[in-house]
């Protein structure tokens, strides 16, 4: 479903990936951890194609396409969502107005009807439901105000209305308590867990990966895959650190 | 639906050719757009069909070509127009001085909301109106200028003891220029709320000065320009606070593209007498392009002391971050602006009361946005 290979890219004239490859195949999980400032959230950027994130060499095939050759909304459109780990807040764009606004600009990126207004509330009302968020959050300005833990939530019941192909979150997990981790796993597990469907979890802890069963874990330092594991790879960080395993 | 004008051509005063526009060298009409207006008066007048805008409700029409009222295209209602003399001192006013029409509304009366038409199809028309609204009468007004040309308004209003007025005014002229000069003078627990959108292709010049002369009045100009190309577009209004417990506010938006220039200046004045006033002026600045320009000059005035005055100027780009966070959910960058400054604009546009009109106002920022981004 997506292959990296070799990827160079650097922010501001800095390179920061050097080289990364990575292969995430349909109905698998990958997690990603890795020091603080090794790349992963500039992974996640340039996978969606955010301004000033130059890929400086190697290529990115995303369902058959080049995926730097799309501009950001039209990756969107190919199925690609990236959960942030800083949700931005728009002022006076309500989460329902933002939503529905890009809900149906996919839907006519792939020449699907748009979803009337009340289809779409309806929609929205059972994401938000499902991810036991109030549905009165809906009417907000989009994170404006939301809590941490609020707007990581308000990140998957996009991701559930939005219904894409490939998630890549950023560290979804951290600002949430024990309770919406669970809600929040079990939200990735329904949204996401499908033979045509993959994930790239980036995290620190071992506790999304309870509820989100990782197929392969990685280790990402310095710009690049240093190793590559199953589960059990998660467990050993854990207790011996970046510095012991991926060294 | 269009309005059919009479090709027949209307003799200005002579008096007219006498009097000089305001220069950019005196500081209150620095960054006025002269040159536009001068231009404006020049452009040919067509006879014909001129669009004209959408009804919004079904109260009283009143619509005026060229500056005088045309009775065939109107639908008064119970209004009646009375014809009136007008002077003015003011740079642009007089030249609007002379025989202008005045409406008044009795005592606790409630009038649907007034649509005003004005439709210019060329040179220059000048408008003198007076609104008088009796101690406890409820006014709504919703004025559209459409066509070309320069068109210029002057309009005094006077609110008795608890009377209310909600103006709507939106100037959506393709070419030429829109002029404005308010003069307000408000009465006890009375209310006066102006909200402007300028979202046309002409220049303009909207200049107000409403004084607080009763107890516990309340004023309120503000708006939003929006401008693109070379376009110049300009509010420049005061608020006087001449009696105690006075509430004002000035909430004005600036929205510019390409090579255009929006300019805001607003000034609150507060008499030595006026205590418990409670100011409030917001002007804010969105630069859509690095080569277009907003200049904004907020101003206090304050000679009691006892007052709240909060005041705030600044001017910004789009939120880069705002804008990759919608793109990535798969909105293209032009709506995702669109989106982005329509927000920003609503500040000023939501302090109209009436949904319909609110909508409507809307509806012509978000057509302005998406022919500019
Ligand atoms: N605009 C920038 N200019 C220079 N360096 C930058 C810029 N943006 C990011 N970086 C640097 O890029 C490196 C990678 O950052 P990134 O956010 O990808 O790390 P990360 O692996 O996600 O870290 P964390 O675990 O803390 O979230 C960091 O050293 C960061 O300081
Ligand atoms: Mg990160």
């Amino acid at each position: 479903m997506l292959q990296i290979t070799n990827l160079h890219a650097e922010v501001d004239g800095k390179p920061i990936l050097k080289g990364l490859t990575l292969t995430v195949n349909a109905g698998e999980v990958h997690a990603i951890m890795g020091p603080n400032g090794a790349g992963k959230s500039t992974l996640g950027y340039v996978l969606g194609g955010r301004p000033g994130y130059e890929v400086t060499g190697g290529t990115v095939t995303f369902a058959g396409q080049d995926l730097l050759d799309l501009p950001p909304h039209e990756r969107a459109a190919a199925g690609l969502f990236l959960g942030f780990q800083y949700p931005v807040e728009i002022p006076g764009v309500s989460n329902v107005q933002f939503l529905r606004e890009s809900l149906n600009s996919q839907r006519r990126a792939r020449d699907e009807a748009p979803l009337s207004g009340a289809e779409f509330l309806k929609l929205a009302r059972a994401q938000a439901g499902a991810l036991e968020m109030d549905a009165e959050m809906l009417k907000r300005p989009v994170n404006v105000g939301f809590s941490g833990g609020e707007k990581k939530r308000n990140e998957m019941v996009q991701m559930g209305i939005l219904n894409p192909k490939f998630a890549v979150l950023d560290e979804t997990d951290s600002g949430l308590d024990i309770d919406a981790l669970r809600i929040v796993g079990d939200g990735i597990n329904r949204i996401m867990r499908a033979p045509d469907k993959a994930v790239l979890l980036i995290t620190h802890y071992q506790r999304l990966l309870d509820y989100v069963k990782p197929d392969f874990v990685h280790v990402l330092a310095d710009g690049r895959i240093t190793r590559t594991g199953g589960p059990e790879l998660a467990h050993e960080l854990e207790a011996q650190g970046y510095a012991q395993v991926a060294a | 639906m269009s309005l059919k004008l009479r090709a027949m051509r209307r003799w200005l005063p002579k008096r007219m050719d006498t009097l000089t526009l305001p220069s950019a060298r005196d500081e209150a009409w620095r960054w006025s757009d002269m040159a536009t207006l001068e231009a404006a008066r020049e452009i040919k007048r067509v006879a014909g069909h001129v669009g004209s805008t959408a009804r919004i409700g079904d109260g009283p029409r009143l619509v005026f070509i060229d500056g005088y009222y045309d009775p065939d295209f109107s639908e008064p209602g119970d209004l009646t127009l009375e014809r009136v003399e007008f002077t003015s001192t003011h740079p642009l006013g007089q030249f609007a001085a002379g025989q202008g029409y005045e409406l008044r509304f009795p005592p606790a009366s409630f009038t649907a909301p007034i649509e005003i038409e004005h439709v210019v199809v060329g040179e220059e028309s000048h408008l003198p109106l007076r609104f008088v609204l009796d101690d406890d009468a409820v006014v709504s007004v919703v004025e559209t200028y459409s066509g070309g040309g320069w068109s210029n308004r002057l309009s005094e209003f006077s609110l008795g003891k608890g009377a209310r007025l909600m103006r709507a005014v939106r100037l959506l002229q393709d070419e030429g220029f829109v002029s404005i000069r308010d003069e307000a003078s408000i009465g006890e627990a009375a209310s006066y709320v102006a909200t402007f959108l300028g979202a046309g292709g002409m220049g303009s010049r909207i200049d107000g000065f409403l004084r607080l002369d009763g107890v516990g009045a309340f004023a309120e100009m503000g708006g939003a320009l929006l401008t693109r190309g070379e376009q110049k577009q300009e509010a420049a209004v005061a608020v006087h606070h001449a009696a105690i417990e006075g509430t004002s506010r000035q909430v004005w938006r600036a929205v510019a593209a390409d090579a255009s220039t929006a300019s805001l200046a607003a000034r609150a004045e507060v008499a030595r007498h006026a205590q418990k006033t409670d100011g409030e002026q917001s002007l804010r600045g969105l630069l859509l392009k690095r080569t277009a320009t907003i200049n904004l000059k907020p101003e206090l005035e304050i000679f009691a002391d006892d007052v709240k005055c909060a005041h705030g100027a600044t001017v910004g780009e789009l939120d880069a971050k705002a804008l990759f966070y919608m793109q990535s959910r798969g909105i293209p960058e032009p709506q995702a602006k669109a989106l982005l400054t329509h927000a920003f604009v609503a500040d000023a546009l939501d302090r109209i009361g009436e949904e319909s009109v609110r909508d409507a106002f809307k509806a012509d920022a978000d057509a302005w946005l998406e022919a500019a981004l």
